[in-house]
């Protein structure tokens, strides 16, 4: 194995002003476990690309360089679970891998088995379609069709950044346990499970430039300041957080917001087709109430919210601000006060600029007052004012924070969120949750699907449990505090 | 979605080699296309209409669903050509209506030809697994890998899209999105549609693409196959059969 390597790299994406990386130089010893760290567009994915050889062989983009050593044996693990697959099953998955090799037939199969069981995924027939696999597991298909490869290098680029917990541990667990003596260069910004494992560190700052590389330790004592500000979720990030000015004060004299009823349900049915899959027996809501939702994937948590938001058949007793809400087939409207955030911020995007994103929704208010208000979303939500740019042109944080703030209109007292903080970096989930907590303040209430078990402990004023299509209740009362007694 | 097209029972139409099967059934398009003869596509539409309702070894309710895009085809092609084709021999006219014998003969030609082309087509494609029939297509015939795993991934894809269309139109209920009524609103709604669900499917497409490099996918290199297809006895006797078959439709209609 050599050393792989770039010297003096320069490269610029098209229609850009100035260069992504300037005369970078940089390189990796055979055996090295890399972490690549830095703001999201300081080009650390570009980097991974560059030195795979992915650009400018499969992404053309140009680029100059005055020496570069490629591996000659690599995998590549991208980051959605989604986008890696060509093929519907899991064999015929792995299998592509190994007609591209050229393997014959007669060994494929005891190969496939082989792979499956090195990365710890256990399938019962390898003839299963790779849709009824859970995000963690469909990564470790991606891994195991890489190791394939039998690769010198691995390129992990944000495996575990749209993973779920326990979906993290395992990937990372079978990343550690298939790749002892290997190569391994990872771009990552959960890393509290592989900053003991890496041996080098590299920091990348706004601009691309290399401002650090050395040891975790090293690195994890000398730039605390340039991994917050960059929304590293390094160690220690969240007891950091805590003891910051900002949450402090926030969580310092928290209380009941007004002892209103909000939302009361009762033997409440929620349906897929003709499939009940989500079934309540009997809650409520206060006003100024912070609930997280949590459970298993596949559990029933979103389920729940298109019932309450009525996209789903239901029945059963539900109020809204004392309004009993009936399902209806047709004519259907929407109860009124309550608004949804889905996962995916684009899909809930309807116009071309972001003023309009944040008026479109305001039937009957006249137009000054409309953009009035729109621009009061966008400078409470730290959205650049913009005219003519269009939301899908904002960065991923910018977007999820658009996404919340359209669902804010004037009528709007509850707020029901799909997994708000998802794939963020820790910078974006802070404000996130403060400005939700500042809304909550003012009223608002919250409902809201999570994994993160921080943000349960530390925000949620009431928690909801969600098994297998069944809602268990633990309503709490007296905020962040006692919370923490009952869950634990 | 899928599921819905599984069959009852495995008929030996299953069996035959897909991209063969492929073959004989598009010269049985085309065959029906460049017929002129009445007697001979009423006995292809018959032949054709016993594959499908026998062979393809889906239930009947199923098959009668199926039947009914079939029928409304051979009524709207036949009662066009039935009312308004020319012809001499006047049978019945009424305003622009007007029935002649020659336009009962072309009504029937058309709508055996129309019922042929769904009689087939549909035989096809409930009786071959996509997957497996560009396996074939790519060592019996020679298609280059990159449409066959082209059309294969994209097929992987349109679970995702069916998934996300749900999403956005729950997105637009939940945003309270009014549209305009008439021409405007469709408009309006085609495209709050259309562009989000382009902009993903071009930018998933894309990773595809690049994963599947990234797995040493080559364009135009040599590659062993998972799925070995190759001819056996069933894909002799299928085209013994169907050319017999042909054949006695042909006889039937000329000696009656």
């Amino acid at each position: 194995m050599n050393n792989i390597s770039v010297t003096d790299l320069r490269l610029k994406f098209p229609g850009e002003d100035g260069l992504l990386f300037k005369d970078l130089s940089f390189s990796v010893r055979p055996g090295e476990k890399v972490l690549m760290l830095g703001p999201s567009g300081s080009g650390k994915s570009t980097l991974l690309q560059v030195l795979s050889g992915i650009i400018p062989n499969s992404i053309e983009l140009p680029l100059k360089v005055k020496d570069i050593q490629l591996p000659d044996s690599w995998g590549f693990v991208f980051q959605d679970p989604d986008t890696q697959f060509c093929m519907t099953y899991v064999d015929e998955e792995l299998a592509f891998v190994l007609e591209n090799l050229q393997v014959p037939r007669e060994e494929m199969t005891l190969r496939i088995e082989e792979v499956l069981k090195r990365v710890d995924l256990h399938v019962k027939d390898p003839h299963t379609p790779i849709n009824e696999m859970s995000q963690g597991m469909k990564q470790r298909l991606a891994l195991a069709s890489v190791l394939l490869l039998e690769p010198d290098v691995l390129f992990l680029d944000e495996p575990s950044a749209l993973l779920d917990p326990e979906g993290t541990q395992q990937i990372w667990t079978s990343i550690k346990e298939a790749t002892a003596d290997k190569t391994v260069i990872i771009v990552e910004h959960k890393i509290d499970l592989i900053a003991d494992w890496v041996d080098r560190v590299v920091l990348f700052n706004d601009h691309g430039v290399m401002i650090a590389d050395g040891s975790p330790a090293e690195i994890f004592a000398n730039f605390q300041q340039e991994l917050k500000r960059y929304g590293i979720w390094y160690p220690g990030v969240w007891e950091e957080y805590k003891t910051s000015k900002a949450f402090q004060s926030m969580t310092k004299n928290r209380q009941a917001v007004a002892s209103q009823e909000k939302i009361q349900i009762q033997d409440f049915h929620g349906y897929r087709g003709q499939a009940e899959k989500i079934s309540v027996k009997q809650a409520t809501v206060q006003a100024g109430d912070w609930i997280t939702i949590v459970g298993e994937n596949g559990s029933g948590k979103s389920t729940l919210l298109l019932s309450l938001m009525q996209l789903l058949r239901t029945n059963g007793v539900y109020e809204v601000n004392g309004v009993p809400i009936i399902w209806k087939k047709k004519k259907r409207q929407l109860p009124k006060g309550l608004s949804l955030v889905f996962q995916n911020p684009e899909l809930q995007f309807v116009t071309n600029s972001i003023t309009e994103e944040l008026t479109v929704s305001l039937h009957g208010m006249p137009k000054a007052d409309a953009e009035h208000y729109a621009k009061e979303l966008i400078r409470s939500f730290n959205l650049p004012y913009s005219v003519s740019r269009h939301p899908y042109q904002l960065s991923t944080g910018q977007k999820r924070r658009l996404s919340v703030a359209t669902a804010l209109t004037p009528h709007t007292d509850i707020l029901l969120l799909d997994e708000p903080t998802f794939g963020q970096d820790a910078r974006n989930t802070f404000a996130i949750l403060e400005k939700l907590e500042q809304l909550r303040t003012e009223g608002m209430t919250i409902l809201m699907v999570t994994h993160d078990t921080e943000i349960v402990v530390n925000f949620a004023t009431a928690i909801w449990t969600v098994v297998d299509g069944v809602l268990h209740t633990a309503n709490v009362a007296g905020g962040a505090k006692n919370v923490q007694l009952v869950h634990t | 979605m899928f599921n819905w097209f599984t069959p009852k029972r495995k008929t030996w139409l299953f069996r035959v080699n897909p991209a063969l099967k492929f073959i004989v059934f598009f010269a049985f398009l085309i065959i029906t296309l460049v017929n002129q003869s009445l007697p001979f596509a009423i006995s292809q539409a018959v032949l054709y209409g016993i594959l499908f309702y026998v062979f393809s070894g889906y239930s009947l309710k199923k098959l009668s669903l199926l039947s009914i895009p079939l029928v409304i085809s051979f009524l709207s092609t036949g009662l066009t050509m039935l009312l308004f084709g020319k012809g001499e021999a006047v049978l019945w006219q009424w305003g622009l209506f007007k029935i002649s014998e020659e336009s009962i003969q072309h009504a029937l030609l058309l709508g055996s030809k129309s019922l042929s082309f769904g009689f087939v087509g549909f035989t096809f494609i409930l009786t071959i697994q996509p997957v497996l029939f560009f396996y074939a297509m790519m060592q019996q015939f020679r298609l280059p890998s990159k449409y066959a795993y082209s059309f294969i991934a994209a097929f992987r894809l349109i679970p995702a899209v069916t998934e996300e269309l749900q999403i956005r139109r729950n997105a637009l209920k939940v945003r309270n999105i009014q549209f305009s009524k008439g021409v405007k609103g469709l408009y309006e709604r085609l495209q709050s549609y259309t562009v989000p669900l382009f902009a993903q499917s071009i930018r998933r497409a894309q990773r595809i693409a690049v994963a599947m490099e990234a797995k040493q996918y080559q364009m135009g290199a040599a590659r062993t196959y998972y799925y070995p297809t190759q001819y056996n006895t069933i894909d002799r006797v299928f085209l013994l059969v169907m050319i017999c078959c042909l054949c006695s439709a042909f006889l039937l209609s000329v000696y009656r």
